[in-house]
């Protein structure tokens, strides 16, 4: 048996009288890459609160490099002290600030000197890059950053701190995939240097790609360690959810083969986003549009959608041609839109989830007088609750009761209360668990089946291929590649594709 | 570092405050006289160190209305104590005024460090709160240039240098300026080479982060706060030297002013972004405005008009820029 750099043993935390998790156990080697996978929900952020000492467990004990912890007495400090550091989502960085500054300051906080010696500041932060083997501009700020390189900065400022084990929270979930093998590259080289890393993913592909250990847990339950080598995406998909998942391919038919097509797009254009973009969209069609981030299917998607007009080219709706400046023209002709960052752009979070449901469709609920009237406002509501299953004992909880799969059906419900006849989904599924993202594909197809024509972009390839009749390939802001029979393709050709690597394009 | 010089918010505001200048010269020849500007520097040195202390303020993401109040009382009380007791000294009137001023800045952080009130609730409370308990404790009478004491007299002529003027009459170089220069330099070195400094910038940047990387926060807030106190006790100090005469009225009002001093020199309302050199020049630009509103044939209370469009303009400079940034990166949401 090799040495741990941590071992956790029956932790045990409960919330208001809910469990998140239950005599949990996880150790991890020194210098392993490990994963850890579980749904939203299954405890995974309060198991990394718990091991960074920002949450106190009701039982259980932390090990760190050795030393044994009372866990409930675990402080945050001792937790960077034994070389734990946690490199959340947000990064944590100082946007205003210089590069030399992000990396070394926690380092200065430390030491606790009254005043602060640049010389050393500038030895710290490019001591510590070059150990990685990375070159950022020391005197750049952080703002100016692309968010990989600010990621990079904040793995680097780890190290600043001897960190043994450095636990990433989702670190690829807004970076480019040229990124994400950058970092993986970098995890490699913090390996070399004896330092673990702790991976947190919901992505199942690049857990096989990094992984060399994997931890499933489960509704605050751990589920087992498994060799990375031992799993594929059905089995871990099962360990995940508890159950097996299975994908029937979207097949369709065009059953009015002499009207006009749905929607039609020629040669649309945006300087600096996207170039002749012509695709066309039929009544009951499930079209994918997939792509890298900066692809331009986001940009394309909103153009249609008309925050993002177009700089020329046509669109065309039931064989007329339409002009959308504005989200009011794009709702107008019906075009739906869920967008990418639900949170943020989706919902009013603290408002009834009816309200929110509702928002999209006021004028319709107005009585004489022009007030709401509450009693057909809550009519819509339940509908949609109930069409869309959504889980909750009353439409008058705030929507930040929802989990995110539930949140999800809200902002679907939202829009198709406008009953829109194109129905534009960027990354429906994203940050929602496998379990939920099966309801929400049976949603998509159950839409398509009643005549919606629906366009469905998504980054994880997987995804389209299993739900969509027809796939678009978008790279660096141009149509690549049309596969007409989705059902039947190579998902490594479609990859390649993606990434611009296959010939002929 | 000449090409940084020309991205620069500060080289444009430079740029701007240069033409005014010009354009204020060409009509008033005097104005360009060595006169004219040790006269601006005596009677706007005590804004610039209230700029000062305002920058610090919204550097760490705050905003700060009550300076003016604090600035007062330190005078009107420090003024009061010295005819009470008979004491004329200067030292001892600048130790009073600075001693209430870092109290009323303490009582500020206590709200905004350890409760977590909003910074722009709490000090435009403690301003009424200051300003009305100096008027209902001290009382409102004014203390006129009979009955002040000598040594504000006496500190209001110092000059550090003086020349003589073609009558053989002399005008110099107020001591005001002096300290203006010594309180930008301790400033300039705090912001740039204490720990303390830094996390000014930090909790402006990322107030999360800057908690997280290990920064004792309500300690930087009370730092921040009564430093600014310290100041508008200096600055209390000065004004009743400059105009021989204290009224607890005076003061309180121009805050304003300060406020848009520092915003068109381009520190973020956001916080984290902004510098010192700025600020001077924003000082700058206002003291002119001001001072040569009537030369070129406006009423003065344009002057109160003009510092209202640049707050808001200045304001909107950011958020615009903010949106344009948002936008490229499609970003269609206000980000906070």
């Amino acid at each position: 048996m090799s040495e741990a750099i941590l071992d956790v043993r029956n932790i045990t935390k409960t919330f208001a009288g809910v469990t998140a998790l239950k005599n949990v156990d996880l150790k991890i080697d020194v210098g392993a890459i490990h994963c850890l996978v579980g749904e939203n929900g299954s405890g995974k952020s309060t198991l990394i609160k718990i091991i960074g000492g920002v949450l106190q467990p009701d039982s259980g004990s932390v090990t760190i490099n050795g030393v044994a912890y009372d866990s409930q007495n675990l402080r945050a400090i001792e937790a960077i002290r034994g070389g734990i550091q946690i490199i959340y989502q947000d990064l944590a960085l100082f946007p205003n600030l210089s590069v030399v500054e992000n990396i070394s300051m926690n380092q200065m906080v430390e030491a606790n000197d009254k005043l602060i010696k640049w010389k050393e500041a500038y030895e710290i932060a490019g001591q510590a890059l070059s150990r990685i083997e990375e070159e950022i501009d020391l005197n750049e700020k952080v703002e100016n950053l692309s968010m990989a390189k600010q990621q990079i900065v904040a793995i680097t400022r780890a190290l600043t701190q001897n960190a043994r084990l450095v636990i990433m929270d989702e670190p690829t979930s807004a970076i480019t995939r040229e990124d994400v093998d950058h970092l993986f590259r970098v995890i490699l080289r913090l390996k070399k240097m004896g330092i673990a890393t702790l991976f947190v993913s919901h992505k199942l592909s690049e857990v096989f790609e990094i992984a060399e250990e994997v931890t499933v847990i489960r509704d605050g339950n751990k589920v087992g360690d498994y060799p990375a080598g031992e799993l594929d995406n059905d089995k871990l998909t099962n360990l995940m959810t508890g159950r097996m998942i299975e994908y029937k391919p979207y097949f369709y038919q065009d059953t009015e083969p002499e009207k006009p097509n749905l929607l039609e797009v020629r040669n649309l254009q945006k300087s600096g986003q996207y170039e002749k973009i012509s695709f066309t969209l039929r009544r009951g069609e499930i079209l994918g549009i997939t792509g890298l981030i900066g692809s331009g299917r986001t940009e394309t998607a909103l153009s249609l959608f008309g925050i993002n007009p177009p700089d020329e080219g046509e669109i065309i709706i039931d064989g007329k041609p339409v002009v959308i400046h504005s989200t009011h023209d794009a709702i107008r002709h019906g075009i739906g839109y869920l967008p990418e960052d639900r949170l943020n752009q989706g919902l009013f979070q603290e408002h009834p989830i009816t309200d929110n449901i509702v928002v999209t469709v006021l004028k319709r609920l107005l009585d004489k007088r022009g007030l709401i009237n509450s009693e057909k406002r809550k009519t819509e509501g339940n509908r949609w609750i109930k069409e869309l299953s959504i889980k909750t004992p009353s439409g008058e909880n705030p929507a930040n009761s929802l989990s995110g799969g539930n949140q999800q059906r809200v902002v679907l419900a939202k829009w198709l209360a406008t009953n829109p006849k194109i129905f534009i989904l960027d990354g429906p599924t994203i940050g929602i668990d496998i379990g939920s993202k099966s309801t929400i594909h049976d949603i998509i197809r159950r839409l398509a089946g009643e005549g919606m024509g629906i366009i469905m972009i998504s980054d994880e390839i997987q995804e389209v291929l299993q739900n969509c009749n027809r796939v678009l390939v978008m790279y660096k802001g141009r149509l690549v590649r049309e596969i007409p029979n989705a059902a039947e393709a190579d998902e490594d050709d479609v990859f390649a594709a993606v990434s611009g690597t296959s010939g002929g394009v | 570092m000449l090409k940084n010089l020309f991205k620069s918010t500060e080289s444009y505001l430079l740029i701007v405050l240069l033409a005014f200048i010009v354009v204020v010269g060409f009509i008033n020849p005097k104005f360009f006289t060595i006169e004219n500007l040790f006269d601006l520097l005596r009677s706007s040195s005590g804004m610039a160190i209230l700029a000062m202390g305002f920058f610090i303020v919204l550097l760490s993401g705050g905003i700060d209305v009550s300076f003016t109040a604090i600035a007062i009382s330190a005078q009107y009380i420090a003024v009061n104590s010295l005819i009470a007791s008979g004491v004329d000294n200067l030292a001892v009137a600048f130790l009073i005024a600075v001693g209430v001023g870092i109290a009323a800045g303490a009582i500020n952080a206590v709200f905004i460090g350890l409760f977590n009130v909003p910074t722009l609730i709490t000090t435009l409370g403690t301003m009424s709160l200051f300003h009305g308990a100096l008027l209902e404790f001290m009382g409102t009478k004014a203390v006129n240039t009979g009955g002040l004491p000598e040594c504000f007299k006496t500190f209001g002529h110092f000059d550090i240098l003086n020349l003589t003027r073609a009558d053989g009459t002399e005008y110099g170089l107020s001591v005001f300026f002096l300290i203006l220069v010594i309180v930008v330099v301790v400033t300039w070195f705090i912001l740039k080479y204490t720990q303390i400094g830094r996390g000014v910038y930090a909790i402006g940047g990322n107030k999360e982060a800057a908690k997280r990387a290990g920064f004792n926060i309500p300690k930087i807030q009370f730092f921040i706060y009564m430093y600014v106190g310290l100041l508008a006790g200096i600055m209390g100090i000065m004004h009743v030297s400059l105009i021989r005469y204290s009224n607890p009225n005076y003061i309180v009002g121009s805050e304003l002013g300060v406020i848009a001093a520092v915003v068109i020199g381009g520190t973020r309302i956001t916080g984290g972004r902004g510098t010192i050199l700025g600020t001077l020049v924003g000082v700058g630009l206002i003291v002119v405005l001001e001072k040569n509103l009537v030369l070129i044939g406006l009423s003065s209370y344009w002057h109160q008009f003009f510092i209202g469009l640049i707050i808001i303009i200045g304001v909107s400079i950011t958020y615009l820029q903010n949106k344009i940034r948002s936008k490229k990166n499609l970003i269609f949401v206000r980000d906070t």
